[in-house]
């Protein structure tokens, strides 16, 4: 691209714009990628006009009039599905602080800080449901299953917020366990857990958040609370009482998310003092 | 290989009129409580170059915004031009601010994106909302924006990215971008305050060539003694809300620095040599 | 050993936060207690059961983790089928999630009568799991993909307007007032400039969520909202364990490859 600095009587020469090929390219394979793989779906595409109508019709089955009576039973197994979700990440949080720090570099030997990666890697690849699925043949379809189903599905993301933060603090305190003749254990106590402290109580909270979700749905294939409870009446057909547990849903997640969410704030300033 | 742009002859050559300006008996008091202006009225006849010199704090800034509504007036009028400021909301400020161009002390680009899209924003209040949405310009306004930005000299950076610019470079695109408006007034908040001192003195050079050769009123906000003199016509020297000074620019002496300062002069009063 | 007395120190009091420590662990273990009472809903930790089953267990597990590679080529058209639900969702995701960010921004709609129930709405959409939507969605649909492919498009927007949203007020848009300043439209101003400002913000988390997608539309078809699901779900119930290996498996190729695939483009794009 050369610019010509000489204006002609009549105008002035401007410099051609830059190739949009790259771009174009792009946006024209995604695109196709997008049409092809709609395309090939089978799925009825002219059905899909009267989906908003369908929504909206069982929209006014499902809400307009509740199915209160049996809310005592859905708080009942809201409170299963919670208690998962916590246990849950109780279990997660301390087995992925230490599994964590063992993966940090400058911790362990780099065996095995590539092999705990490398696991938590394939861990973090399956999807929860599927962990839970396999742990029913041992531990059958119970909240116990659902509560080790997410104790152990979430330490590939658990432990790789744990080493992360672990790497992000300051080379000064370890080194100075180090240097004082500290061994690994050492160093945790009294150079990586004060710092990373906030940031990991934080994450643990963050974990129950996500595992209230993910309790719910291992619900649905069978381990007990409310999502099964959602499965249930789902499959009855019982649309008004669809609606009440969607709500009740709704409530419990976003009051937790937000109770939760508000703990973890404050945990984050009071680090940053 | 060069892109042959033929800019038509309307295009930079016809300047729309100049316009004064009025303040009368303006006060801004902002909701906290402080009091930014009080009881200003000044008159500014077309095609002036007017430098507003005071301290930070000074109300200054508020002075400037007052003028395109950026900030509301809690009593007085502002009249730009044949337009009543005060009272103008929506569609028709909007209009109004289209004939007012400004510049900023931060320049105000969009960093990520290139120059023509950055000048291109002085188009938006002569295009319909609905080519912006579909990203058309139209001849006309890419006409206007090759030639705001050779007026400045900066047509051979068209398609660059903001970001790869310097100060200087930056606050000439901003100047494209306040005349690709087509204006009537130019209004500058301390347009010089980031930029060292032979970029300074260039971008005033450019705003004088601009009031000059287009008979546009320009207003700039300053903080340094000497670029007013130099630069400007007519000072208006601006203390705590008040204006403690109108006059001659080249006839005001060190005392009356003093007394808009209201302390004696520093050296970095003055730009460095 | 002296005879010495021991020195004593006269130290300024300890900074203690006795109390207040005391009443978080309290409320911990409150808290894990209740969890732990089958009667009001807790878990029961039967451990017992877990040891009288861990043969069982210990068997199926062996061979879960000898996969049987025959198997694949059944799973072939179903994880096209995941994919292909991953990619349209993303992609139709991403689209609409545009307008709906802007909306719910303050920087980019500072009008609250119409942000307050955008966000409003965005946070019931996020609070309602991707499973129980495709449960939901079948049972008024019907069985097969486009159910999960709606589930996918109402999670990732979830996702994308919250995430993109917090990112957009969380940074500083001085060129907005410019924007202003030459009188602009709110609209203009986004369409022009701040969507060119953000599209890093919008480019990241599509790849997020194309990469999410795929692990949650493997899962899908466990309720019978399309994608391999439906294949692990069968196999299992005939305990056929080195088939699910050998799905299981492929998932975690997939996932892998879309991954990499995924950081290739975004340090392409950025």
């Amino acid at each position: 691209m050369t610019v010509d600095e000489k204006a002609t009587p009549l105008g002035v020469s401007i410099p051609a714009p830059p190739s949009r090929l790259g771009q174009t390219a792009t946006a024209v394979v995604v695109g196709v990628v997008l049409l092809a793989s709609a395309a090939d779906l089978d799925i009825d595409w002219g059905e899909v006009w009267s989906i908003p109508g369908q929504i909206q019709r069982y929209g006014r089955l499902m809400f307009t009039d509740p199915d209160w009576e049996r809310l005592p039973r859905a708080l009942f197994e809201t409170w299963r599905s919670v208690s998962m979700a916590w246990l849950g990440a109780i279990l997660c949080v301390v087995l992925s602080i230490p599994l964590g720090m063992l993966a940090a570099h400058g911790v362990g030997p780099t065996w095995l800080r590539l092999t705990l990666r490398a696991v938590f890697a394939v861990i973090r690849a399956v999807p929860e449901v599927v962990i839970a699925l396999l742990l029913l043949t041992v531990t059958g379809l119970t909240p116990l299953t659902g509560m080790l189903a997410l104790g152990i599905a979430g330490i590939g993301t658990q432990a790789k917020w744990v080493y992360e933060a672990v790497e992000s603090v300051d080379d000064g305190a370890p080194e100075a366990v180090v240097a004082a003749g500290g061994a690994i254990a050492e160093l945790a106590r009294w150079a990586l857990w004060p710092a990373v402290a906030p940031a990991l109580t934080s994450f643990a909270l963050y974990r129950f958040e996500i595992n209230i979700r993910t309790s719910a749905v291992l619900g649905l294939i069978g381990a007990g609370g409310i999502g099964s409870m959602l499965s249930n009446y789902t499959n009855f057909r019982q649309w008004n009482t669809v609606g009440m547990l969607l709500v009740v849903v709704i409530t419990a997640t976003m009051i937790i998310d937000a109770i939760s969410g508000r703990i973890r704030r404050r945990i984050m300033e009071g680090a940053k003092q | 290989m060069t892109d042959q742009h033929e800019v038509g002859p309307g295009a930079d050559v016809a300047s729309p009129t100049s316009w004064s300006i009025h303040l009368n008996d303006v006060s801004v008091t902002y909701p906290n409580g402080t009091t930014a202006l009080r009881n200003v009225s000044l008159d500014i006849p077309a095609g002036e170059m007017v430098s507003i010199v005071g301290l930070s704090g000074s109300g200054k800034s508020t002075l400037i915004r007052a003028m395109n509504g950026l900030v509301p007036i809690t009593t007085g009028t502002v009249a730009v031009g044949p337009h009543e400021v005060t009272h103008l909301r929506g569609r028709q400020l909007r209009q109004l601010r289209g004939h007012i161009g400004m510049i900023f002390q931060g320049f105000n680009l969009a960093e990520r994106t290139s120059v023509f899209r950055n000048v291109m924003v002085g188009r938006f209040a002569d295009t319909p909302t609905y080519r912006t949405l579909l990203g058309v310009s139209s001849e006309r306004d890419r006409d206007l924006v090759f030639a705001g930005l050779d007026s400045v000299g900066m047509l051979d950076k068209v398609w660059t990215r903001a970001s790869d610019l310097s100060g200087g470079q930056k606050q000439r695109v901003a100047i494209a971008r306040a005349l690709a408006q087509g204006p009537s007034v130019m209004l500058a908040d301390e347009p010089v305050a980031s930029l060292d001192p032979p970029t300074a003195h260039s971008v005033m050079n450019d705003l004088r060539r601009i009031n000059g050769e287009r008979g546009l009123t320009v207003l700039v906000n300053l903080h340094l003694i000497d670029l007013a003199q130099q630069y400007t016509t007519r000072m208006i020297g601006l203390r705590a809300g008040e204006i403690v000074f109108d006059g001659p620019a080249a006839e005001a002496m060190e005392s009356d620095f003093e007394h808009i300062y209201g302390r004696p002069i520093k050296s970095n009063d003055k730009l460095a040599n | 050993m002296t005879d010495t007395a021991p020195t004593v120190w006269e130290l300024p009091p300890k900074p203690t936060n006795r109390a207040r420590i005391a009443l978080i662990v309290g409320a911990i273990a409150t808290f894990t207690t209740l969890t732990c009472l089958p009667v009001i809903g807790g878990v029961e930790l039967d451990f017992a059961s877990l040891v009288d089953n861990w043969r069982n267990g210990a068997r199926l597990g062996r061979e879960f983790l000898q996969p049987d590679l025959n198997f694949l080529p059944r799973t072939y058209g179903p994880m096209l089928e995941t994919l292909q639900m991953a990619v349209v969702g993303a992609g139709v995701a991403a689209v609409l999630s545009v307008p709906l960010t802007l909306w719910a921004a303050r920087q980019t709609n500072p009008r609250l009568a119409t942000r307050q129930p955008v966000r409003f709405m965005i946070n019931v959409v996020r609070a309602i799991p991707d499973l129980v939507y495709a449960t939901v969605l079948v049972a008024v649909i019907g069985v097969g993909p486009l159910p999960g492919l709606i589930t996918l498009i109402l999670f990732d927007i979830g996702i994308v307007v919250k995430l993109v949203s917090e990112a957009i007020d969380a940074g500083e848009h001085p060129y907005m007032e410019a924007g202003m300043a030459a009188g602009g439209t709110q609209v203009q101003i986004n369409r022009g400039v701040v969507l060119a400002q953000s599209w890093p913000f919008f480019t990241n988390q599509w790849l997020y969520v194309l990469e999410l997608n795929v692990r949650i539309s493997a899962i899908l078809g466990v309720v019978g909202a399309g994608g391999i699901g439906r294949l692990i779900s069968e196999r299992r119930a005939f305990f056929a364990y080195d088939d699910v290996g050998a799905i299981v498996l492929e998932i975690l190729v997939v996932v892998i490859v879309i991954e990499l695939f995924s950081n290739f483009l975004r340090r392409r794009l950025t």
